[in-house]
C-alpha cells in the first residue's frame, strides 16, 4: 500500500518535467515559428546544425565549461588539502570560503560588475597596471573576467566535496607511510588520491553540467557581449524562444542542448551507482 | 624551521584566499550604504547613506518591496510543497523494491539537471494556457521540477540509514502509518528534513531565469526585479539600489552558512558523499 506514496511526487514531476518535453518535441517538428501547425520533419534540426551563431555559442559553452573545470579542480583540491588539518583557524577559513557557493548567481554577476566597472576596485587597479582592460568592449577581456568570476563562485564547491571525501578517509596508512619516509607527492598519489577519486569524478561532472548551463552571471556581467562574443547556449535559446518567438527552431535547439546535458548526466549516474549503489 | 616556513606559506595562501572571497561581499554592502557620488568614486568605505536600503525595502523604482515579500512566499511554499510530495515518495523508494526504481531515480536526476533554458518556453506557453502565468503558485510549481527530485534524492539517502526493523516493530505494536510517521519516523530524520529544506529554500530564493519569464507584474520575486533594473545597460544602472537588493539576496546564505557547513557536501551531491 505505502508503495504508492511515490505517486504524488511522480505526478508533479511528470507535469513539470515530462509535459514540457513532449511539448518541445511537438514544436520542434513544425515550421520555425510553429504557428501553422505544419509538419516539417527534421527541418529545424538541420537548421540548428547549420546555424553559425548557435554553433559558435555551443563551442564557446563547451570550451568554457572545460576551462573553468581545469582551473577550479586544482585550486579546490589545493584548498581542501591545505585545510585538511583540524584547527580553529582552519574551521573559520573553511566556513568563509564556502560562502560563494551559497550565493544566488545573479548576485555573483552583480558583485563582479561592481568590481570591474571603471570606479570599482578591479577597474581602478586595472587602470594603473593594465590600462587597456575593458571588459565591456573587448571580448577577450570579458571572457577572462567571466572565467575569474566562475572560479570565484565555484572553486569552493570542489573544496567542500573533496574535504568530505578526505574526512571519511582512514588516516593510518598516511602515518605509516610517513614513518617509512614517503614524500608528500607519494602520499598524495597513492593514499589520498584513491580515497577521493569518487568525490573528484562526481564533482567534476557536476561542474561540467553546471558550466554548460551558465546564464545569470554572464547576463548580468556583460549581457553576453560585447556584441555576441560571449553568448552562451542558454542566452542563445532565451533570445530565440521567448524574445524572437522562433518556437519550432528554439525547441529543436533546446532538445539538442538537453541531449548533450543528459549524456553527461548519464555518466554521472554511472559514477554514482559505482560508488554506493542507487538507493 | 622548515616546518615553520611551510606552516607560514600555508596560512599566507589560505588567508589571502579567504580575503579574496570576503572582499567582494564586503564591497557590495559598502556600495549599498554609499551615496551616488560616493559610489562613482569607488566607495571602498561606505559613507553611511541608508536611503538605498529604505528605498529597496519600500520598493521604489521597481526593485524590492513586494518583490521581497514574493521571494519569501515563493521560497517558503516551495519548501512546504516539495516536502509534502517528497517525504512519502522518498519513504516508498527507500523501503520498497520497485520494478524500475533505478529508472525513476535517473529520471528524477535528469529533471534536476535540465537547463532552465530548455524549460522556459514550454512553461510560458503552458502556464498561460492554464491561467497560472504571473502567479506565485505558478512559480512554485515551476520550481518543483528541480526541488522535488533533489528532495527525493536527499531524503532517500537520509532514510536509508534508518533500519527497516524500526518500521516493522512499530507496525506490529499497532501503530498506523500516519501515527508512526508523526511520532517516530519524522523525528528520526529531522536533520535530513532540515538539510533538504535548506537546499530547497536556497534554490528557490536564488533562481532568476525561470521566474523572469513566467512572471510579469504582480508576482516577480526580488531576483527577477533585479535583473530588469540591471538590464538597462547604458541608461546608468542604479548601483546603490541594485547593491542593496543584491545584499538582501545574499543574506540567507550568509546567515545559514555556519549552520549548514557540515551538510553542504551531502546536499550538493544529492546525498551521495
Amino acid at each position: 500500500m505505502s508503495k504508492y506514496m511515490v505517486v504524488p511526487a511522480m505526478i508533479v514531476v511528470m507535469f513539470v518535467g515530462l509535459v514540457p518535453l513532449f511539448a518541445m518535441i511537438n514544436y520542434s517538428v513544425q515550421t520555425p515559428y510553429a504557428v501553422e501547425n505544419v509538419f516539417v520533419g527534421f527541418g529545424n534540426f538541420l537548421r540548428v546544425l547549420t546555424d553559425q551563431r548557435f554553433l559558435d555559442s555551443l563551442r564557446r559553452t563547451v570550451i568554457f565549461s572545460f576551462t573553468v573545470l581545469a582551473l577550479e579542480l586544482p585550486l579546490g583540491l589545493m584548498f581542501a588539502l591545505l585545510l585538511y588539518e583540524k584547527g580553529k583557524l582552519n574551521a573559520v577559513i573553511s566556513t568563509i570560503i564556502i560562502i560563494p557557493a551559497l550565493l544566488p548567481p545573479i548576485s555573483i554577476g552583480l558583485l563582479w560588475r561592481l568590481l570591474i566597472r571603471g570606479s570599482g576596485p578591479i577597474g581602478q587597479l586595472a587602470a594603473i597596471f593594465f590600462p587597456s582592460y575593458n571588459p565591456f568592449q573587448n571580448a577577450a577581456h570579458a571572457y577572462y573576467t567571466i572565467l575569474a568570476m566562475d572560479v570565484w563562485h565555484w572553486t569552493s564547491l570542489i573544496t567542500i566535496v573533496v574535504s568530505a571525501g578526505l574526512a571519511g578517509m582512514d588516516r593510518n596508512p598516511i602515518l605509516s607511510a610517513k614513518t617509512e619516509g614517503a614524500t608528500r607527492w607519494q602520499i598524495f598519489r597513492h593514499i589520498e588520491l584513491p580515497a577521493i577519486q569518487f568525490p573528484l569524478v562526481f564533482v567534476s561532472l557536476l561542474r561540467l553540467i553546471d558550466g554548460l548551463k551558465i546564464y545569470d552571471e554572464v547576463l548580468v556581467l556583460v549581457a553576453g557581449g560585447p556584441g555576441l562574443t560571449n553568448e552562451y547556449v542558454s542566452l542563445f535559446i532565451k533570445t530565440k524562444t521567448v524574445e524572437e518567438w522562433l518556437v519550432g527552431f528554439g525547441a529543436a535547439t533546446s532538445l539538442f542542448y538537453l541531449f548533450i546535458v543528459l549524456m553527461l548526466c548519464y555518466m554521472l549516474l554511472i559514477v554514482m551507482t559505482r560508488g554506493k549503489g542507487v538507493v | 624551521m622548515k616546518k615553520a616556513v611551510k606552516t607560514l606559506v600555508r596560512y599566507v595562501i589560505l588567508i589571502s584566499a579567504m580575503l579574496m572571497f570576503v572582499f567582494p561581499l564586503y564591497y557590495m554592502f559598502s556600495v549599498s550604504f554609499s551615496s551616488k557620488p560616493h559610489i562613482e568614486e569607488g566607495a571602498l568605505v561606505p559613507d553611511g547613506f541608508i536611503e538605498h536600503w529604505t528605498g529597496v525595502i519600500a520598493g521604489f523604482s521597481g526593485v524590492g518591496g513586494q518583490g521581497i515579500v514574493n521571494s519569501f512566499i515563493i521560497s517558503a511554499s516551495s519548501v512546504l510543497v516539495s516536502l509534502l510530495a517528497s517525504i512519502p515518495a522518498a519513504y516508498a523508494i527507500s523501503r520498497y523494491k520497485f520494478m524500475a526504481d533505478k529508472h525513476i531515480f535517473f529520471w528524477f536526476l535528469t529533471n534536476r539537471m535540465t537547463p532552465p533554458a530548455c524549460l522556459v518556453l514550454p512553461y510560458l506557453i503552458m502556464w498561460r494556457a492554464f491561467g497560472i502565468w504571473d502567479t506565485l503558485q505558478g512559480v512554485v510549481l515551476a520550481y518543483c521540477v528541480f526541488n522535488i527530485p533533489l528532495a527525493v534524492w536527499l531524503l532517500t539517502s537520509f532514510m536509508a540509514s534508518i533500519p527497516k526493523e524500526i518500521d516493522e516493530a512499530a507496525f506490529i505494536d499497532g501503530y498506523s502509518l500516519a501515527r508512526y510517521f508523526r511520532r517516530i519516523f519524522l523525528p528520526l530524520i529531522r536533520p535530513g528534513i532540515a538539510v533538504t529544506s535548506f537546499f530547497i529554500w536556497m534554490y528557490s530564493w536564488s533562481e532568476m531565469f525561470m521566474a523572469s519569464v513566467i512572471t510579469s507584474v504582480t508576482s516577480k520575486p526580488l531576483n527577477a526585479q533585479l535583473i530588469i533594473s540591471l538590464g538597462r545597460v547604458g541608461w546608468g544602472v542604479e548601483y546603490g539600489m541594485a547593491s542593496a537588493a543584491g545584499a538582501i539576496t545574499i543574506l540567507p546564505g550568509l546567515i545559514l552558512v555556519y549552520w549548514a557547513r557540515g551538510y553542504l557536501a551531502k546536499g550538493f551531491t544529492f546525498g551521495r558523499i
